[in-house]
């Protein structure tokens, strides 16, 4: 075992987690503080900088979270560890996290003394060892972006510095900071990158202070409604009784947002950080992590996060010797997508199922009773950078109404697919067409859904709407967790409506009559229109249903669940009329309206589609352009996606 | 004490109290289904939904009163709620009035319905309430089992058949179990429609009804 800061330096060093000292975390990185010693203090700063440069002067960071190991991230790493074993260099290969540019996953890190620090993307375990050879000559004309220059490397003029990117340049980096950088399994790491700073500060001060700090910091929840969390902190800690509890919401379900599975696999300390001063602003005893058990890495880092804080005394009882007692339990959630609701989310903890009419409030009567706050994974990552950086830093960014930065996960038609952390206030249009790239050529915006399945979509035509709680919400959409698909020309609105309806169909919980009942039919009427059954009235009913819905459920999700189709009807209409009036739909999605037709100036007439058809209704001799018998034609579009020439078209 | 101000009619409760106490003790009235005092108070239904001072609709069963907070138990906005979730639990509950065991007069379903307007219950589930004997079971071609109830089924309780003045309801498990009654009691279809066409003749679903009946009727035997 190497020798590692969080370890004692000498047998002067007292700390423990039964013995806690005040001045552990700042003794961390300029220590020793209790005794002057040479040999320890060069001991120490000799770690940290093996920390930051690797400790034989090459480092080859490759990052292992959900979305790079899907990518083939595993594979790459054990290409890396097996060409370092054959070349017999002596090199550190550091996992780290992902940098939530997903776009170029899974990509490598190689940094070497002397040389620019190069990033390559979408690394194929066969390219690994002409990467590392390339490097180790001197050569990164094949980088995908480097993060320094030296001047010293061949071909560095041509590759681009990671800062002057259009995808890196206009983020601004604040919790995310580190994610791609520090190794998340590791404690060690992420104190000597100036970790546990903010809970040595708020450990300092009062508790009213801290909530005093992050008021003037102006933050609001990240998980969605956008409630100033200090007002919630005040609340719960003006509540009577001894026992409260914190929770932190990790139960990110909607389809296309992962910014929290991203913070929480790679940054994972950070999170518990947060967690930590909430408590003690609160005055919480007990924490709770409720993590989705279909992230599992998620919920792995996260407990093993917690085990080593408690190692080393940053959990448990009085910690750091401030008399401060604060034990943190990681619960795994079923995966429902209504417990990210906080009543649900309490519900289960109890180990019941369902929301329960608020008020009164979790943070006045919460899990089993007692007062209990429920932070989103993002918001409790900006309160640890808030107390370690300060307010001001933090306030500097955002809006008047709106401070600091928020992560948002651009997916959909967008080129450069990722999560981007940007100050809330930037439009839309720099999100998605300066940082995500746009659609793909020949494609244009039609519109972009922010919010998830809860959310609204908002048309191309308003793209220059700052992202903001309220300006969102005027626009018909909610910023919730900050999932954004963009939508391009080449979908119907009708149709994506009924997709996100059928999400929340399949999510309602049940419980109060017109989320269960209301949504079903909603979507029963939707997949009429598709079908090209609908009519005018459906239109009417479809809105006033939809409104209903909003204003008398009994949770968030059936009060936001129209929101979709509400969204699409204020702006799309047009689109719906097509599909009731002469029922053809615009964007040739719904295959029902859709007339398929074989264009006989391509047709070779190969006969795969007369092979393919369900219905047989495409006849014609072998060689001769084939036709398609529109009484027979079941719409099920099969011949389009055979034809190996493109000659069947809808039209 | 609270001060609670219901349908701005000043009106004091106890601390911990709701809405619904608050609404009672000011002598209005709000229809509930699921609220069961003391036993269950889990606002599903939502048919007790009242407006709020700010706009906000929300259970009275199951929200606290707070000081000054004012309660409209009958807006425009409350009723227009209320008919469409009464709708919705309509949408999906087996309307078989005729073998229903709250026949005898204590369904809160169909007193809602009616004071609501909303459509969708034969006059069958109101015949009952007035000790007459089903005209069906006496062979005659009732229209009772497919009209849209809330008259209060005057010409059954003189001993005449229904002839569906009200309209017909079009919703198809009603209609199905109005031919499955029709079939049982040996009552033929040809003499049903013709009473159907006295006052529903230019109706628009005339001929769905007929289909749908039609066909439950006879393909009932196969099984």
């Amino acid at each position: 075992m190497t020798w590692t800061l969080m370890d004692k330096c000498c047998n002067r060093c007292w700390h423990s987690p039964e013995y806690p000292c005040r001045h552990y975390i700042r003794c961390r990185l300029s220590g020793p503080l209790c005794h002057e010693d040479v040999e320890c203090r060069v001991r120490r700063s000799r770690r940290l900088k093996e920390i930051r440069y690797g400790r034989h002067g090459f480092k080859i960071n490759v990052p292992l979270a959900s979305c790079t190991i899907a990518a083939g991230a595993h594979e790459v790493y054990e290409a890396v560890v097996k060409e370092v074993k054959s070349r017999g260099i002596l090199a550190d290969i550091h996992r780290t996290g992902c940098m939530g540019m997903c776009y170029i996953d899974p990509w490598i890190e190689l940094s070497k003394k002397g040389m620019p620090s190069a990033i390559y993307a979408n690394v194929k375990p066969s390219d690994v060892p002409r990467i590392i050879k390339e490097y180790l000559e001197g050569d990164v004309s094949s980088a995908f972006a480097l993060r320094n220059r030296t001047g010293n490397a061949k071909g560095e003029d041509k590759v681009p510095l990671l800062d002057e990117l259009e995808p890196w340049r206009n983020q601004v980096r604040w919790v995310s900071r580190n994610c791609g950088i520090v190794d998340p399994e590791s404690i060690e790491e992420y104190i000597a990158l100036g970790g546990y700073r903010g809970l040595d500060r708020a450990l300092n001060m009062r508790p009213e202070e801290v909530i005093e700090e992050i008021r003037k910091s102006g933050l609001r929840g990240r998980g969605g409604a956008g409630f100033p969390t200090w007002l919630k902190w005040k609340i719960a800690r003006e509540q009577p009784g001894d026992v409260k509890y914190i929770i932190m919401n990790a139960d990110e379900g909607d389809p296309g947002a992962f910014m929290n599975r991203l913070l929480a696999e790679s940054d994972p300390h950070r999170v518990l950080e947060g967690m930590i001063i909430a408590a003690y602003a609160i005055g919480a005893s007990k924490g709770f992590i409720f993590v989705r058990a279909e992230k599992p890495l998620m919920a792995e880092r996260l407990s093993k996060a917690v085990e080593q804080a408690r190692k080393y005394g940053l959990l448990g009882d009085n910690i750091l010797g401030r008399g401060f007692s604060f034990d943190v339990e990681v619960i795994l959630s079923a995966g429902a997508f209504v417990c990210g609701e906080e009543t649900a989310l309490i519900a289960a903890i109890e180990g019941r199922t369902r929301p329960r009419q608020r008020p009164p409030y979790p943070a006045t009567r919460g899990l089993w009773g007692k007062p209990t706050i429920i932070n989103n994974v993002e918001t409790l990552a900006h309160v640890a950078t808030i107390m370690a950086e300060g307010w001001e830093k933090f306030a500097k960014y955002g809006t008047e109404k709106t401070k600091g930065t928020k992560m948002f996960c651009v997916t959909g038609s967008v080129k450069r697919t990722g999560a981007y952390e940007v100050p809330v206030g930037t439009t839309i249009e720099k999100l998605v067409v300066e940082i995500a790239g746009g659609p793909p050529e020949g494609r244009k915006i039609k519109a972009v859904q922010i919010g998830g399945p809860s959310g609204g979509c908002v048309p191309a035509s308003l793209l220059s709407t700052p992202i903001d709680y309220e300006t969102l919400q005027k626009a018909g959409a909610i910023m919730g967790s900050g999932g954004i698909v963009v939508i391009d020309d080449h979908s119907c609105m009708v149709d994506v409506a009924k997709f996100f309806t059928s999400f929340t169909v399949a999510e309602s919980c049940g419980k109060c009559f017109p989320c269960r009942i209301g949504m079903k039919i909603l979507y029963d009427i939707l997949e009429k229109i598709t079908n090209g059954e609908g009519s005018e009235e459906d239109l009417e009913v479809l809105e006033e249903l939809g409104n209903v819905i909003r204003s008398s459920s009994l949770c968030a999700l059936g009060g936001t669940a129209p929101n979709p189709v509400l969204s699409t009807l204020r702006y799309f209409k047009d689109e719906y009329l097509a599909h009731v009036r002469s029922k053809r739909c615009p964007a040739k999605v719904c295959t029902k309206l859709v007339e398929y037709w074989i264009n006989p100036d391509k047709c070779t007439g190969c006969g795969t589609c007369a092979r393919n058809c369900p219905s047989k209704a495409i006849s014609g001799e072998l060689g001769k352009p084939h036709v398609i018998d529109k009484s027979k034609c079941i719409h099920c579009g099969q011949c389009y996606i055979v034809c190996p020439v493109g000659a069947v078209e809808k039209r | 004490m609270v001060k609670v101000y219901v349908n701005d009619k000043e009106v004091e409760v106890g601390e911990g109290s709701y809405i619904i106490d608050a609404v009672i003790k000011a002598g209005y009235s709000v229809p509930t289904l699921c609220f069961f005092k003391g036993i269950y108070r889990e606002a599903s239904c939502r048919i007790c939904i009242v407006e709020l001072g700010n706009g906000r609709l929300v259970p009275a069963c199951a929200y606290p009163v707070s000081e000054g907070l004012r309660v409209y138990t009958n807006t425009e906005r409350v009723r227009r709620n209320r008919r469409v979730i009464l709708e919705l639990i309509l949408a999906s509950h087996k309307i078989k009035c005729q073998s229903c065991p709250r026949k005898g007069g204590f369904c809160q379903l169909l007193d809602l319905a009616r004071e609501y307007g909303v459509e969708g219950i034969p006059v069958c589930a109101e015949c009952p309430l007035h000790g007459n004997e089903c005209l069906l079971v006496r062979g005659e071609p009732c229209l009772g089992p497919i009209t849209i109830a809330g008259c209060g089924s005057p010409c059954t309780r003189e001993g005449t058949i229904c002839i569906g003045c009200r309209g017909p309801i079009t919703r198809r498990d009603v209609l199905v179990e109005a031919a499955r009654l029709y079939k049982e009691h040996k009552i033929p279809l040809e003499e049903v429609f013709s009473k159907m066409k006295l006052f529903w003749n230019n109706h628009p679903s005339l001929d769905k009804i007929y289909n749908i009946l039609l066909e439950t009727y006879n393909g009932g035997e196969k099984k």
